[in-house]
């Protein structure tokens, strides 16, 4: 587990060193034993904006459980436009915090309160922008209900946080 | 370790509330048992000096979410078992994540409490804590998206020519013992580590930025 991290650290390390080897190679898992989670969660930064030719070109897509998500956020927030600019799957782990990280300048830490009285999850969530906390919560998550945080102003739009609990297979 | 009936006991020596017969019992225990009485005076010091440096009254600010996260740790942790008789306010002393909770108010910034009476099947935001006092956070449930929706006005805007990176994550992999978290894309590359700082703040070292 330690070899893994040193690993990565390094290669990100020497990635930032040597900008002509912008991908890192795969690296193996080495984890033994996998953490206790309490479900999976599903986040993704969305730039929302009504110009169309302010778009990233991002080519991100929603998986197809939550593809209806842009639909959905069309009917809170005012814009016509929802580019997926980054998304992570991630497992909520039963004793650690886990981070939620679709892009490097907006990401969510969540730790798990267990699971929530008829379903769903408890989640402590915080929302971070670089080293700057922007808001703290607590929250029941329930499957098939997101949480939308309206972010920051970004361009002629606004960066939108999605936080949907993946359904139990 | 002291049994809860001679814990109890301490306190209401501590508070006065005993009668003469009860309190001579309890001078009787303390003779005899100096650790006993070494707490006692020690409880009597601590006691002395915050009556000394706190007022005698101190409202509570955001009352209503002080109240609440107690509620949220009295459930989550263990259950802590409080004496049938009026408790003193040297019990709350005994708890320390009330302390802390209590600390945390105290500090300030900007605190709401949300009460929503939700379907069963709707994610709810219990709470918001917002630490910049410039920033406004609401809550609220949209029955047209079915989702619930956080909204923080005031947010200092993104730069726009700042470039957002975003990442495709499809697993992590965590090691507590050096407190990192690696994100992996979909081709088993490393994006991202995950650290925190000295401050326990998140830093985050990205590998292959792109967008």
């Amino acid at each position: 587990m330690k070899l893994t991290s040193t690993l990565a650290l390094w290669i990100l390390t020497l990635g930032c060193v040597k900008a002509q080897q912008p991908v890192a190679p795969p690296v193996e898992s080495l984890l033994a034993v996998k953490p206790a989670t309490d479900g999976k969660v599903w986040g993704a930064l969305v730039y929302a904006t009504n110009d169309i030719k302010g778009l990233t070109g991002s080519t991100e897509v929603a998986p197809t459980d939550f593809a209806d998500i842009p639909g959905r956020l069309g009917k809170v927030f005012p814009f016509q436009r929802f580019e997926i600019l980054g998304q992570h799957l991630q497992d909520v782990f039963r004793e650690y915090e886990s981070w939620v990280v679709p892009t490097k300048d907006l990401f969510l830490k969540v730790d798990s309160k267990g699971p929530a009285d008829g379903g769903g999850m408890n989640l402590h969530l915080q929302f971070w922008r670089d080293q700057q906390v922007l808001v703290k919560t607590d929250a029941v998550l329930k499957e098939g209900s997101p949480l939308f945080i309206g972010g920051p102003k970004w361009r002629e739009g606004q960066l939108l946080f999605v936080l949907v609990l993946q359904k139990s297979r | 370790m002291k049994t809860p009936s001679e814990d109890h006991d301490l306190i209401r020596f501590l508070d006065g509330e005993m009668s003469d017969a009860e309190r001579a019992r309890f001078e009787a225990r303390m003779a005899a048992d100096p650790m006993l009485k070494s707490e006692v005076i020690i409880m009597q010091r601590m006691s002395a000096d915050l009556r000394t440096h706190l007022p005698a009254e101190m409202p509570v600010p955001y009352a209503d979410f002080f109240n609440s996260q107690i509620q949220v740790r009295i459930t989550q942790e263990e259950p802590v078992t409080l004496p049938a008789t009026r408790s003193s306010w040297l019990d709350w002393l005994r708890i320390p994540t009330l302390i802390t909770a209590a600390a945390a108010v105290a500090i300030g910034g900007f605190m709401i409490l949300q009460k929503q009476n939700q379907p069963a099947n709707n994610s709810v935001v219990h709470s918001i804590y917002v630490p910049n006092p410039a920033v406004q956070a609401r809550s609220f449930h949209s029955d047209e998206a079915q989702a619930t929706v956080l909204i923080l006005d005031g947010v200092e805007a993104m730069p726009a020519d700042r470039k957002i990176v975003g990442f495709h994550i499809e697993r992590t992999e965590s090691d507590q013992e050096v407190a990192t978290t690696t994100l992996f894309g979909e081709s088993g590359q490393i994006l991202a580590v995950v650290a925190k700082d000295a401050r326990n703040q998140p830093r985050l070292l990205s590998a292959n930025p792109r967008g």
